[in-house]
């Protein structure tokens, strides 16, 4: 399945970045390439994929395009932790993000009145530390210190989620309330751990204005979804959005809880086995940018496979529908050969009313647990029920149960729900 | 080949690649890599023993308490003290909160330290005194005129830092000695974590009371600190922690203190890290000392020389290679944040180096009001590597200059 609507822009941006940068020319030229052997859209697969290393390694002389500088108007630099440690420093257009994350909301009716002629939304953070771009686990910072430029405030959380004090959840409770935010951007995991503490202190999470929810960062699970739902109430739009740190919003989800993939802003590619794969076949997402003037990025792997599932949604957007899977370091390799992606774990445990937060954990030997912390609702037949379930998907992998009271992010305070500790040849 | 390169040779972490790009590692202030002999050492006696330490009478335990005694014999003949004039500790922080906590001083102690100290030689006096901090110049220097104007307040203590961890500068040690054994009777307590790595040092020539310094920045493992104590000193010195090893009896009323130094050695200690920290030593005491001055004088001239040809950065120290180790740090201009230039240089050129306030933000408030970048140089760097840290720093400091330039057309 080869996307062709819009190969002429993909052919420009090529000749942009083979013209401008000195790393998509050397990368072109290693493999005895020049723009004007990719004809056609079959053709762009002759360019082998690029990836996070080749842009962390050449930032920024090699990856900004010619005339521009880090300090140049318009330039967001950032720095990300990454998944798992694979870390970036990158800069982005302020308008490229903008457009691409018009693009992606566009997809959802119910954040339309979000965005108004001349007005720009009050947006209020609430993630990992380090996707924040400011020090927001000191304890010691004002509002006004993790205020971005752009306006949005970073609210403070510890870099291990579940051992966040009261006072610190306390304090961005408060500054929401002073805030007055129109737009949560928030990491879902966090946001559900925010969630039953407010609930846990008697205590509210509103704004005078209209209220939305943009979940990112991690994967949304249907747990923590679930959590944000009841707590906020159907009045409070919530958006599963589809993004790297890098390349800004690459899809979203639609008033109709399908997620949409931008192929306006990008062209998009899912690949296995360096093909492109069929709808309903799991693939990984590359991306080539369209009209990036500042890092234009060709190929690019982005290390989250999708499933594609056609373009057709009675939401009325022709973006391409796709299911989310995970990243290929998280999947679940099962000793006969097939993988299990987060996605599909999470579609096992499902909304599970009577746990707060989970954690699939396979170790180096292939087994894998799985740990969760019940709720005041669990019951044993619940969780026999689910271990089941999870073995019936995990076979002939051996997979155990621990309830527990606490489960530990990442350094970076991400919080994956599905890690495997075996290391990822691709899926 | 160099005879620099012949030394890189003997640190495996230095063959590592990143994104396909080999490593320079310049935050040797921080700690330095491990040469082959240190880890074989760690590995050794794990793979042939791993038993503990003192207590045991069984084979395994004599052996090892023997390699660890003999460690102990190492290190502080490589400073010229007496075995048991030598504390096993973690790190040099934990060295000198044992000494500012042990002495037994009163509230209202007056403690004499130094505007560069690390904060590790500043906090531990904070808590047990009333501390006054020697200034220093424009470059790093104690202020010799008001370090006499403070002894002459009579303190308990005057407490020392041989090397600034931020300007490199090395600090007439000995006369600051003289001049308080002169002044007063001050115990006298020396922070050389930063300067024994470079040279050897006789603590009963220094004539110092009690010196601190940590195995790590010295091709030693991590988690091991070495706290050394005139013994008539350390006898009077109170135990941070009690517990298993530092008593000879116990009974439902009381206890007996061991001898020095096992009183201050609490619990089971890092025995494969301190068997590996002879290791180091004797690696260092197997080079030579012409040569490797001369490579240090080496560094010190690219690092100094780097620094001060260049508008784009100010030296924070001394513009001269004299009286300093191969160390600069560096305020860069405009307030372009050196966190995020070290993350770059890591990531995009391969050099690792060190941004922030380096443990010493009193100093560097004083001296450069922000966060700077540190280069801290080795035996196993060499100049040419200094000069592409250098290169490395001017072409991502162009990318980051203030002026707004245009983009490209499309």
């Amino acid at each position: 399945m080869i996307d062709s609507s819009n190969f002429e822009a993909v052919q420009e941006e090529i000749t942009y970045a083979f013209e401008n940068t000195v790393f998509f020319r050397e990368h072109m030229q290693a493999n005895r390439l020049r723009p004007e052997d990719i004809k056609a859209p079959e053709d762009l697969q002759r360019i082998p994929p690029t990836s996070k290393a080749h842009y962390r390694r050449n930032f920024p002389a090699g990856v900004l395009a010619k005339g521009y500088t880090l300090n140049s108007r318009d330039v967001m630099r950032f720095q990300s932790s990454g998944t798992s440690g694979d870390r970036l420093n990158s800069a982005i257009l302020s308008y490229d993000l903008a457009r691409r994350q018009a693009t992606g909301l566009g997809v959802n009716r119910r954040f339309d009145e979000l965005w108004r002629p001349g007005g720009r939304p009050r947006i209020c953070r609430f993630a990992p530390p380090n996707c924040s771009d400011v020090e927001c686990a000191t304890g010691v910072s004002s509002l006004e210190d993790r205020t971005l430029p752009d306006g949005t405030l970073v609210l403070t959380v510890a870099h291990d989620l579940l051992a966040t004090p009261e006072w610190q959840i306390v304090k961005a409770l408060d500054e929401i309330e002073i805030y007055q935010p129109d737009l949560l951007v928030v990491d879902p995991t966090h946001f559900a751990f925010l969630v039953r503490c407010t609930r846990r202190l008697g205590r509210k999470i509103t704004s005078p204005r209209k209220l939305h929810i943009v979940c990112g960062y991690t994967l949304m699970t249907r747990v923590a979804r679930r959590q944000i739902e009841e707590f906020m109430g159907q009045e409070v739009p919530i958006g599963d959005m589809i993004g790297m740190s890098e390349l800004g919003y690459l899809g979203f989800e639609c008033h109709h809880g399908r997620r949409h993939i931008n192929n306006i802003d990008f062209h998009v590619e899912f690949i296995r086995g360096g093909r492109s794969v069929e709808e309903g076949q799991l693939g990984e997402l590359y991306v080539t940018t369209i009209d990036d003037c500042l890092v234009p990025r060709i190929r690019y792997a982005t290390g989250d496979y999708f499933t594609p599932l056609g373009s057709s949604c009675e939401c009325g957007s022709e973006l391409p529908v796709v299911r989310i899977e995970g990243r290929a370091t998280h999947m679940i390799q099962l000793r006969d050969g097939r993988i299990v992606t987060p996605g599909r774990v999470d579609s096992v445990i499902g909304d599970a009313p009577w746990l707060d937060l989970y954690q699939l954990e396979q170790s180096r030997t292939g087994t894998c647990t799985f740990r969760y912390i019940p709720n005041a609702k669990a019951q044993a037949r619940e969780a026999a029920a689910l271990e089941a379930r999870l073995a019936d998907a995990l076979a002939p992998n051996e997979v155990r149960l621990e309830a527990v009271d606490y489960i530990s992010c990442e350094r970076s305070g991400k919080f994956q729900p599905c890690i495997s500790r075996i290391p990822a040849e691709g899926a | 080949m160099t005879v620099q390169n012949a030394w890189r040779d003997d640190f495996p972490a230095l063959r590592r690649e990143i994104d396909g790009q080999p490593i320079s590692y310049l935050d040797n202030a921080a700690t330095t890599l491990k040469p082959r002999p240190v880890i074989q050492a760690i590995t050794e006696y794990y793979e042939t023993n791993g038993a503990n330490i003192h207590r045991g009478k069984h084979r395994l335990s004599e052996e090892a308490s023997d390699a660890y005694e003999a460690s102990r014999m190492v290190i502080a003949r490589y400073i010229g003290a007496a075995a048991n004039e030598v504390v096993l500790l973690r790190n040099t922080s934990e060295a000198l909160n044992l000494v500012a906590s042990g002495l037994g001083l009163r509230p209202d102690a007056y403690i004499v330290g130094a505007l560069d100290a690390h904060h590790s030689q500043i906090l531990p006096w904070r808590r047990v005194g009333r501390v006054d901090l020697t200034r220093v110049d424009a470059h790093g220097r104690l202020d010799r005129d008001h370090f006499r104007m403070l002894l002459r307040r009579r303190p308990q203590v005057v407490t020392l830092t041989h090397c600034s961890n931020v300007t490199g500068v090395v600090h007439p040690v000995e006369e600051l000695i003289s001049e308080v054994r002169a002044a007063c009777d001050a115990t006298v307590v020396l922070d050389s974590a930063q300067f024994l790595p470079h040279q050897r040092i006789n603590v009963h020539a220094l004539d110092v009371d009690f010196m601190a310094f940590s195995m790590h920045k010295m091709l030693g493992p991590t988690g091991v600190g070495c706290l050394f104590g005139r013994s008539e000193l350390l006898a009077k010195l109170r135990p941070l922690s009690v517990g298993g090893g530092t008593v000879d009896w116990v009974d439902v009323d009381g206890s007996v203190d061991r001898r020095i130094p096992f009183r201050f050695e609490a619990g089971t200690p890092a025995i494969a890290s301190v068997i590996g920290s002879a290791a180091a030593i004797r690696y260092l005491e197997s080079l030579d000392d012409s040569e490797r001055h001369r490579h240090a004088d080496e560094l010190r001239a690219a690092l100094v020389g780097g620094a001060v040809t260049r508008p784009r950065v100010q030296l924070i120290g001394p513009p001269n290679e004299n009286g300093r180790i191969a160390l600069v740090s560096l305020r860069l201009e405009n307030g372009v944040p050196a966190g995020e230039v070290a993350r770059i240089l890591s990531d995009s050129y391969g050099f690792m180096v060190r941004s922030g306030h380096m443990c010493a933000q009193p100093l560097v408030a004083e001296l450069a009001d922000g966060e700077i970048l540190r280069i801290a140089a080795y035996l196993y760097n060499d100049a040419a590597e200094v000069e592409g840290f250098y290169q490395a720093l001017d072409e991502l400091l162009s990318w980051m200059a203030p002026e707004v330039v245009l983009g490209a057309n499309r």
